[in-house]
């Protein structure tokens, strides 16, 4: 919600940001469209100026024509005044390129000569138009002999202050042409001379490019450049009757143009055309460009501006959402880690707790009756009672400590498990004879169902099934009530290879069932489903999670389904290798063995701790056996060198003791060289119960391994069998 | 692939940069040039030679065909020959004014300009008065096709060489004529009829017609025989002999176009002031005219009849032999007083070589004169085409006859719009006969 936010208000402050940064290029726009405006209004103006200035040159240039021509005219006149025969002057007059015709019409007659041969009359030519030039009448434009347009000034030929006749002079346009420009603007300019009146262009351009405007009169030149508007031509038409002069825009061929009427010799004839504006503002164009070229280049600039600010922004807040989400995968992971941390303390808090009380509680059982013992050691029946809630004390606290150690192992990765062969049958008896005992305490009706099992004998640990089986099983008992009722099912599932029996095992219950809180945890360590402190159902809270462990570790599944108050299914699903060779009854070679008597035996003890060989000697006392105890195994090794052969019927040897370990004095005893050393039975006695810890001892030649504290009667039947086995030898 | 997009965006921002900067140098770049004489050089003087031809009068944004393909052979010359061509025209305004063969006529014998484009009465006419130079002896000339010569020889000179062979003909809008279900005309007759049907449909005038070309008619008749009668070159000969008269020629035309005028299918007064195509193009192209007469160029240029809005075909004239094409020539001619008279043959063997007629004909769409030079015409113009190809037709204009044929008929077919009677205008085909015989 809080990032929402946070998004919400970076968005908020960039649209001011945008509408800044797009105010400031409008701004920055306006102010340079005004200045280009204003340089393209000036450059306008001056356009007009220059063109302006360009005609004006040009108009005086063909009014300076017609005044020389006149002038000249006027000369010729005088001379003529002064020649006797003016008519046969005018005859043999040469035509030039300017004067094409010279005609005379003596006062009074109506015909006159020319210098072409005919004879001339002045009604084939048109003064109506009333200007003059230098006071000499001027005719309209005409199409004269030579196929060209001209026009005719006419002066009168004074001799004695008395007009003898009037000149004619016809001059040709042709000779103007050669006084303008050649190329007006570049040669992207029109310019034709055109006869006001008859409004026809007299004088035209010569280029071929020039030929696709209109050459022919006013209209045509209306026509080719599309000047249709009647007010505009109205314009004109007034500007001409007025002599006056008229430049205006029109596009011209879709080119801005500025097109003009300049009047010529008081509007006698105009100069007429177009220039296109570009070919006059040529530099206004470049100047143009060139801003346009800048503000591009800006904007360019400034797009590329915000390109690399964006992608910079982006890559930064890229990297600061990698950077923020690491922190928060660390953070998550921190906070998991100390979760974990804390919950593994207090777990291991409880476990304190529940050990201490768990550890406690027999101890105190231990110790009280141990001073009732004392007190009432006169009594044999409370002496009994004392014992056996003691001896029960004792055996709870060894599950304890085995179930810790287990536990310990299996999450260090030191479990190895020991195949070996064993017949199922035996083991499901094994755990029957353990569980239906504490399930009829209880009044609990167990039952047990084994089905589809195609094979008895196996290859497995079948210490650790059955340890398995008696953690589920007592579990069982401990969480269902009196009277309730607990279900052991062993099931024979179809084989996935002809080399393993799969078989699910089912223990159910109708107990006191799990809540789901709890399932979730039931198979992880130092968890239980009740505080032993407010519980009476004693546990170390380790047996789920070593029986899961165990399973796994054979390579089958466990899982379980439980409501509360209702019971509890555990179902485990495991593969055996099925074993070819038949397996020999162990139950029966117990039963061979009478466990009961060690009568007469003498044996051989190492033991360093004092109180356990007291226990020792005690127990074989009353058994009816002797031992020689010695403190470690030097001594041992040395009391078995001294010993006659036979003196001792076998070896108890503790395996942690100073000087000489009972490995080292195994192997020394098994090395001497006496016919006895390598028969005689050497027990391993000790608090190193694990399974390694028997293997090691039976590779250092020992022939048995009893785990301390003693259980006094396998202790015996060990005895009695490897006595036994001895003889046989 | 975001990085590989990354350093690419980097790139072009680089590459962006970078191009700023000759923007931004030519933005700001100057070009002085302090030691060079700023007036810059005047001394060489430009070799010019002046064209005199006409100039139709100009629509807005019209793109004139003929014009650029003349213009066309006129840059190559240019660029050829180093020489430029100065323009001079001239357009008549209207009927009253000089007509641009009067014009011509005024300049050849005023020697005002080099080249000319003629007309082939002009041509005859100039010719008799020795105004115009031999053409012969140009590469150009050996190109040309025995028609082209036939008309252009006087005398054993080439006068003029065409850029193209001007073929007249009817133009039909088929649509009106499958509208009415009316077949293409080949006699006199059948024309007659459909002007009948078109006339009797509303269509008040059904022939377009201007003061120039309405003698087209005529020649199509008189000469329909005599030039696809196999004894051409006899014929000729018995009419300047004086043994034939050019009047029982002319006689059959005339009357048919006394015919067309008298039943209201010409309007003899306006033809009389329209000037080609102005006068009556307008309406043929509103669709209220089903004919007019043109030469082959109108149909392919917008500024004539290049665009229309119904299916256009052009064929021959009607006559005794069905539709005969008219062929006249405008050629171009050297005049004899021409100031560079050498650079003017120089530009004129360039204009007219197969080179520059293959541009033309191409440009235009027409029949060149060049027989090296052939170029497929716009389908409008097949049904003409089709009888040219099957060498029927009649010559316009023929310097190989004594009197002058496409001018001086011109002129009597303007007599008889202003009123004359056939016999009238025979009588000055006689006269005009007599005095070439005289002559």
């Amino acid at each position: 919600m809080n990032k929402v936010w946070t998004n919400r208000s970076e968005k908020e402050k960039g649209i001011p940001l945008f509408f800044s940064v797009i105010l400031v290029f409008c701004i920055l726009g306006a102010f340079i469209g005004s200045v280009s405006w204003k340089t393209s209004a000036e450059m306008s103006e001056s356009a007009v100026q220059n063109l302006t200035e360009s005609l004006d040159l040009i108009k005086c240039t063909l009014e300076a024509i017609l005044k020389n021509e006149a002038e000249f005219q006027k000369l010729i006149a005088q001379e003529i005044a002064g020649v006797e025969n003016p008519l046969e002057y005018v005859q043999e007059y040469k035509k030039n390129q300017t004067m094409v015709k010279m005609s005379l019409i003596l006062t009074g007659d109506t015909e006159g000569v020319s210098n072409t041969g005919e004879t001339f009359s002045e009604d084939e030519l048109d003064f109506s138009l009333g200007k003059t030039v230098e006071g000499m009448a001027i005719s309209q434009s005409y199409l004269n002999y030579m196929g060209t347009w001209a026009y005719t000034m006419k002066c009168p030929v004074i001799r004695d202050g008395r007009e003898i006749a009037v000149l004619y002079i016809e001059y040709v346009y042709d000779s103007i042409d050669n006084s303008l420009p050649n190329g007006f603007y570049n040669q992207k300019a029109m310019l034709y001379i055109m006869d006001a009146k008859s409004e026809r262009f007299v004088l035209k351009p010569k280029g071929m490019g020039e030929r696709s405007a209109g050459h022919l009169n006013l209209e045509d030149f209306y026509r080719a450049n599309d000047i249709q508007d009647e007010n505009l031509r109205q314009e004109v038409s007034a500007c001409l009757a007025e002599g006056e002069d008229i430049l205006f825009y029109h596009d011209v061929q879709g080119k801005n143009a500025l097109n003009y009427m300049w009047a010529v010799n008081d509007g006698v004839s105009y100069l007429v055309g177009y220039v296109p504006v570009e070919a006059i503002q040529k530099e206004g164009k470049t100047v143009n460009q060139n801003i346009y070229i800048v503000v591009f280049t800006t904007l360019l600039a400034f797009v590329l501006c915000c390109i690399l600010y964006y992608f910079s922004n982006r890559q930064q807040e890229k990297l600061r959402r990698e950077r923020e989400e690491e922190r928060e995968v660390y953070s998550r992971q921190l906070a998991e880690a100390l979760q974990a941390a804390q919950i593994a303390s207090s777990s291991k808090t409880t476990f304190l707790s529940n050990m201490s009380h768990d550890i406690r509680t027999p101890m105190n059982a231990v110790l009280g009756f141990t001073a009732l013992l004392a007190k009432d050691a006169e009594n044999p029946d409370k002496v009994r009672e004392y014992t056996k809630k003691i001896l029960a004390s004792g055996q709870y606290l060894l599950s304890l400590i085995n179930d810790i150690l287990d536990i310990s192992k299996i999450e260090s990765g030191k479990v190895v498990l020991n195949f070996e062969k064993f017949i199922l049958n035996d083991l499901l008896s094994s755990v029957e004879a353990i569980i239906r005992p504490m399930a009829e305490a209880k009044h609990q009706n167990f039952f047990i169902e084994i089905s589809g099992i195609a094979h008895e004998y196996f290859v497995g640990d079948e210490m650790r099934v059955h340890q398995i089986l008696i953690n589920l099983l007592s579990n069982a008992v401990k969480y269902t009530p009196e009277g309730g009722n607990i279900w052991f099912r062993v099931i024979g599932l179809s084989q996935r290879s002809a080399q393993y029996e799969h078989i699910l095992i089912e223990v159910e219950d109708n107990g006191f069932g799990m809540t789901p809180e709890y399932l979730e945890t039931i198979f992880d360590a130092f968890t239980r489903a009740e505080n032993s402190t407010t519980n009476k159902v004693q546990g170390t809270g380790l047996g789920m999670a070593i029986t899961r462990n165990i399973v796994e570790l054979m390579g089958g599944t466990i899982n379980v389904s439980s409501e509360v108050n209702k019971g509890t299914l555990f179902r485990v699903d495991l593969e055996f290798r099925i074993s070819e060779d038949r397996v020999e009854s162990r139950s029966e070679e117990l039963t061979d063995i009478d466990s009961s008597n060690l009568e007469g035996l003498h044996f051989l003890a190492a033991e360093d701790n004092e109180i356990n060989a007291e226990i020792l000697e005690e127990i074989l006392k009353i058994e009816g056996a002797d031992c020689v105890v010695v403190e470690n195994g030097k001594l041992a090794v040395e009391r078995f060198m001294n010993a006659a052969e036979g003196e001792f019927d076998a070896i108890l040897m503790d395996v942690q003791m100073p000087v000489m370990n009972g490995y080292d004095a195994t192997r020394a005893i098994r090395a001497l060289a006496r016919e006895d050393a390598k028969t005689i039975p050497i027990i391993a006695m000790t608090a190193n119960a694990f399974l390694e810890d028997e293997k090691e001892a039976l590779e250092a030649g020992m022939s048995v391994h009893v785990a301390k504290p003693l259980d006094i009667e396998l202790f015996k039947k060990v005895i009695r069998q490897c006595v036994k086995e001895r003889k046989v030898l | 692939m975001k990085k590989n997009w990354r350093q690419k965006m980097k790139k072009l921002v680089a590459v962006c940069l970078i191009g700023l900067i000759p923007l931004g140098m030519a933005a700001c770049g100057t070009k002085e040039d302090t030691d060079r004489n700023l007036a810059g050089k005047r001394g060489e003087q430009e070799r010019t030679i002046s064209l005199f031809s006409p100039m139709e009068k100009a629509g807005p944004n019209a793109e004139n065909v003929a014009r650029s393909a003349f213009d066309k052979t006129i840059a190559m010359a240019e660029e050829t020959s180093g020489i430029y061509v100065e323009y001079f025209t001239y357009t008549a305004e209207n009927y009253q004014d000089k007509t641009y063969d009067d014009v011509t006529i005024d300049r050849i014998r005023n020697c005002m300009d080099d080249v000319y484009l003629l007309n082939p009465d002009v041509i005859q006419k100039m010719a008799s008065e020795g105004k115009l130079m031999d053409l012969s002896g140009l590469d150009s000339a050996k190109n040309l096709r025995d028609v082209v010569m036939a008309a252009n020889v006087y005398d054993g000179k080439l006068l003029a060489i065409p850029q193209e062979v001007v073929a007249y003909g009817l133009f039909i809008n088929k649509d009106m004529f499958d509208a009415y279900e009316l077949e293409l005309p080949e006699t006199p007759e059948e024309f007659l009829e459909c002007c009948r049907v078109f006339k009797e449909n509303g269509i008040e005038t059904p022939i377009g017609a201007n003061r120039w070309w309405l003698e087209t008619f005529v020649l199509a008749q008189a000469y329909a025989d005599l030039y696809n009668g196999g004894n051409t070159e006899a014929e000729i000969a018995a009419l300047n002999s004086g043994e034939s008269k050019y009047s029982d020629y002319m006689r059959p035309g005339f009357e048919f176009l006394q015919q067309l005028i008298d039943c209201g299918y010409i309007d003899a007064e306006k033809a009389l002031v329209s000037e080609a195509i102005e006068g009556e193009g307008p309406d043929f192209l509103a669709q209220k005219t089903p004919i007019v007469m043109a030469y082959w160029g109108a149909a392919n240029t917008d500024t004539a009849y290049g665009n229309p809005d119904f299916e256009l075909q052009v064929i021959g004239f009607p006559s005794s032999r069905g539709q005969m094409p008219v062929m006249s020539m405008t050629g171009m001619a050297i005049g004899v007083g021409s100031e560079h008279a050498e650079d003017a043959m120089r530009v004129l063997d360039v204009i007219t070589s197969d080179e520059a007629l293959q541009v033309y004909a191409e440009t235009n769409k027409v029949i060149s004169p060049s027989k090296n030079v052939e170029v497929n015409c716009i389908p409008a113009l097949e049904p003409l085409n089709d009888r040219i190809e099957e060498n029927v037709s009649v010559l316009a204009s023929n310097a190989g006859m004594k009197l002058e044929q496409w001018g001086n008929t011109c002129l009597i077919v303007r007599k008889l719009l202003e009123g004359a009677t056939v016999d009238e205008c025979m009588a000055e085909f006689d006269r005009l006969q007599e005095e070439a015989l005289r002559s």
